[in-house]
């Protein structure tokens, strides 16, 4: 459409003045999340205060048939804020509030632009815990996570974003607002929170939310352990489960990961070790002892050679350093680097794991793994030249490969990431076209106007004129700088975050 | 047009429509297909002939059911009853919707795991039923809502397409979650044939403590302050005769309050401890396998009238209950307080009374079982309910299953 001034001016009275924004510079941030592969360069970006602003914002989008995409902090790996149309961002950056916490009945309701660790840290002198943990969580938003359904190092024993939602206000298509559930467990209409949470700002903007809060645990323990053989480290996160533990966290961290990691940061990490397993444990201080102890004992018999339980939270910070910065060593170790977001049965990560090696071996490329263990979420990176358009090639090529391997294990292409832009063209292997055809009219029933973050998740699109998925084989991957699958590391290792 | 109907079917499938009556309403057809694909020509030919059809599990929400605007065809879904696959290692489980909730917690047990639904008449009780009556126990805060437990889902449409959303794996946000939104749709939205869970493992440890209160004791809101952070695994608060009805000798004080523990020992004698120095000393003490009896005879309670409304709250701990105090002081009442979820077995000369007195923001009506719904005192929202009827729409645009347009007004 032609954005004239006296449309602007519309905008503008809607929002403020600073609540519009149209110039090159402004709207270049907003061009992509941090899948940098693909962008887009909205028309407009609008920066609502109040519920009552998105609504106002969505009902002009909505008459004058102007695309709309969501966005939180634009942590997202997969594309999923990436305007594909143009037309209208919609940023939560000015909706970060805390809007009421109840202590005694263990709730919350904030905005989504809110970051996530702020909620927890305005949280702990009250003794409550806001549980899911993206290990973006210092910079990515509530919102964002509802969108992704987001997990966390930390959702193998609490759960994932769903199962911390209550509630929540949300904004339709056409700007009508709506109370989805509420501050009671089981609050009418929870069901359809239930398919808002985690389909990725396409079936309606969410614009407040109530949380569920948890007491802080009494005590944590965190352990460290390194095994000569990957294969054994996955054996063990299985066993811990079987004997019916549930730590709060189990992460791995392999050979390649481990190298690269200790290269850059000196951890102490040891070189030889096919993998080095992280496992945290958290709850009321008396059963923690003997927690601990189960699992150093099976650890000990899938050939674990060391064991470090960290004795305060400096050593606790120190073993986390490591899981938390192997993104930005493999910033720095690539020119190029594609990561996936996998989920395999938990049973069968050792098995997945030798695949991928394989698999990246046969194109002579280098593959490296960390990820959430206890969940079988893998999160492998298959390395490249960007420089080399051949290796690139072939690194797609492993990576869908990679992706097919998890969905004939009974898995699933993503775990915590979204589906985004990027996994699109997965969607067709994972799900038949009856299934497909079933989430196209279930989108179709909240957004008839197929103009809510258009051209995400589903390969036809809804509504679709000239939508197609664009996969990361076509031409604008042939194309992309340095880093496939989006990344921008910094030099201190932070982001992407995973 | 039923002949037609029959005729698509093997008549090996046909079974007895009195036994699938809800309220007063008799099918005129029932079915038992074995197969998916059987589910599947059922479906498609109730869709071909415009019949209204009601998927049926044990029976057990469906018995206590008003009956539905129009029923030609009850689908008895008890012969889809396989556990299609269980990997204790992987703490999930893929079950077919028939399965009995008894059959698949025995086969969780033999491997020290624990299945996190709970619903009344375990053994006849299915899978199925339990996800689709949205079914919450007296551990609902412990174990979630069956959304919050619910994987992936394969479905028959009311067309007879079968399709599935969602897996196995317990992280998955590839595409939409139909199977969440399936639970608690009593089958109004699509036939849930097969679902995945993620479990639970067995507590080390069970043990239930039981205390009498009086009414001033069930308002001292003091008193309770310490139980929401200690997170006990059931907190139930119950008033009247169906105390009776439990498997331990109930106090003589007109309230029960039954506390669950279920942990590793050490963290159970800890909270016991906590427990006994708010509450004194308990009137009983269970441990072992008797405690999961008793917990599922709490669950069963929910049945033991002959009228029901469930209305849940925010509100965690049993002065919640202080509204109704004064109000019905015969009128039975159970209170699951960690997840807000009461249950006020008042029949008709009460219910306007009790819906007055538990009124929204505070408390929300969301089940009514054995009588007509009363009129909201608030009015749902339109919106809600237009989005609603697109959904249903987009689903079952023939309008062939028959608790649809339930489904569509909020479950009223």
């Amino acid at each position: 459409m032609e954005w004239t001034p006296a449309l602007l001016d519309e905008l503008r009275a809607l929002l403020g003045d600073d609540g519009v924004l149209t110039s090159e510079a402004a709207r270049f941030t907003y061009e992509a999340d941090a899948l940098a592969l693909e962008r887009h360069m909205p028309d407009v970006v609008a920066l609502p205060r109040s519920t009552d602003e998105v609504a106002a914002l969505m009902a002009w989008a909505h008459a004058h048939d102007v695309p709309l995409t969501p966005r939180g902090a634009g942590t997202g790996l997969a594309g999923g804020s990436t305007p594909e149309r143009g037309g209208i961002v919609l940023s939560m950056n000015r909706m970060d509030q805390v809007l009421r916490v109840d202590a005694e009945r263990m709730f919350a309701w904030v905005q989504p632009g809110l970051v996530n660790l702020w909620l927890s840290n305005r949280l702990a002198p009250l003794g409550l815990t806001y549980a899911p943990d993206p290990a973006s969580q210092q910079v990515s938003t509530i919102g964002g996570n509802v969108a992704t359904n987001a997990g966390g190092p930390h959702c193998l024993k609490y759960g994932v974003t769903f199962n911390h939602t209550l509630g929540m206000v949300a904004v339709l298509h056409d700007g009508t607002v709506v109370t989805l559930g509420g501050e009671a467990p089981d609050a009418p209409d929870h069901d359809l929170a239930a398919i808002v949470t985690g389909s990725e700002g396409t079936l309606a903007v969410v614009a407040e939310i109530c949380v569920r809060l948890l007491p802080v645990p009494e005590a944590v323990k965190t352990m460290l352990f390194d095994f000569l053989e990957v294969e054994d480290a996955c054996r063990a996160v299985s066993a811990v489960i079987a004997q019916g533990i549930v730590p709060a966290a189990m992460e791995i961290m392999d050979r390649h990961t481990v190298g690269l990691v200790e290269a850059w940061l000196h951890l102490g990490l040891p070189l030889d070790a096919g993998a080095v397993l992280l496992i945290e444990v958290d709850g009321p201080a008396v059963s923690l002892e003997r927690q601990v102890e189960r699992i150093v004992g099976i650890a000990n018999a899938h050939h674990s050679r060391s064991t470090r339980v960290a004795k305060d939270a400096a050593e606790r910070a120190a073993f986390w350093r490591g899981r938390k910065s192997s993104f930005g060593a493999y910033g720095r170790a690539a020119s190029g680097f594609y990561i996936m977001d996998g989920v395999v049965p938990r049973t069968r990560l050792a098995e997945a794991l030798s695949t991928i090696y394989r698999l990246a071996r046969e194109n002579g490329l280098g593959a490296g793994n960390v990820f959430h263990a206890g969940d079988g979420n893998l999160h492998p990176h298959v390395l490249f030249d960007a420089d080399d358009e051949h290796q690139q090639r072939a690194a797609l090529e492993v990576s869908h490969e990679i992706l097919r391997m998890c969905i004939r294990m009974g898995g699933t292409i993503s775990g915590e990431h979204g589906v985004g832009i990027e996994k699109v063209p997965m969607m067709s292997e994972l799900y038949a076209p009856a299934d497909l055809a079933l989430m196209e009219r279930l989108r179709a029933a909240f957004d008839p106007s197929g103009l809510l973050n258009a051209d995400k998740i589903l390969p036809g699109g809804a509504g679709c004129g000239e939508a197609h998925a664009r996969g990361p084989g076509d031409q604008a991957a042939a194309h992309a700088p340095a880093q496939l699958g989006g990344m921008r590391p910094t030099a201190d290792g932070e982001g992407p975050w995973m | 047009m039923t002949s037609a109907l029959i005729s698509a079917l093997d008549p090996a499938r046909a079974a007895d429509p009195a036994r699938y009556a809800i309220a007063d309403a008799v099918p005129r057809v029932a079915v038992r297909p074995v197969t998916r694909e059987e589910v599947s020509e059922a479906l498609r030919a109730a869709t071909r002939e415009r019949l209204g059809v009601v998927p049926w599990g044990g029976g057990v929400a469906l018995a206590r059911d008003r009956a539905p605007e129009r029923y030609d065809l009850a689908l008895d879904l008890t012969a889809l009853d396989r556990i299609v696959e269980y990997e204790p290692e992987d703490m999930t489980l893929t079950a077919e919707c028939g399965a009995t909730l008894a059959t698949l917690a025995a086969a969780l047990a033999a491997r020290g795991q624990e299945l996190p639904l709970e619903a009344p008449r375990a053994a006849r009780a299915t899978l199925g039923g339990a996800l689709a009556a949205n079914a919450s126990g007296p551990r609902r805060l412990r174990f979630g809502a069956p959304r919050d437990r619910i994987l992936g889902a394969r479905y028959a449409l009311a067309d007879g397409t079968l399709a599935r959303t969602g897996g196995r794996v317990v992280k998955n946000v590839a595409g939409y979650a139909l199977h969440r939104l399936a639970c608690g749709s009593r089958g109004g939205l699509a036939v849930i044939l097969e679902a995945s869970l993620k479990l639970l493992p067995a507590p080390e440890t069970r043990v239930a403590l039981v205390f009498g209160a009086s009414a001033a004791d069930v308002a001292d809101g003091a008193r309770w302050a310490t139980f929401p952070r200690l997170e006990p695994a059931l907190f139930t608060v119950v008033r009247g005769a169906l105390a009776g009805a439990l498997p331990v000798a109930a106090p003589t004080a007109p309230f029960t309050v039954f506390v669950g523990l279920e942990d590793d020992a050490p963290r159970v004698a800890e909270q016991e401890a906590a427990c006994v120095r708010a509450l004194g000393d308990p009137d009983a003490r269970l441990e072992g396998e008797s405690v999961a009896a008793l917990w599922q005879s709490l669950t069963d309670l929910e049945d033991a009238a002959p009228a029901r409304l469930t209305f849940t709250t925010a509100d965690n701990t049993p002065e919640a209950l202080a509204p109704l105090l004064d109000l019905v002081p015969d009128v039975p009442v159970m209170f699951h307080a960690p997840a807000g979820r009461l249950h006020v077995f008042a029949g008709p000369p009460h219910v306007a009374a009790v819906v007055a007195a538990l009124a929204p923001p505070r408390f929300q009506l969301v089940d009514v079982a054995g009588m007509e719904p009363p009129e909201p005192i608030v009015a749902p929202q339109a919106a809600v309910l237009a989005l609603r009827a697109r959904i249903r729409s987009a689903l079952d645009p023939a309008g062939t299953l028959a608790l649809g347009p339930r489904w569509e007004r909020g479950g009223f």
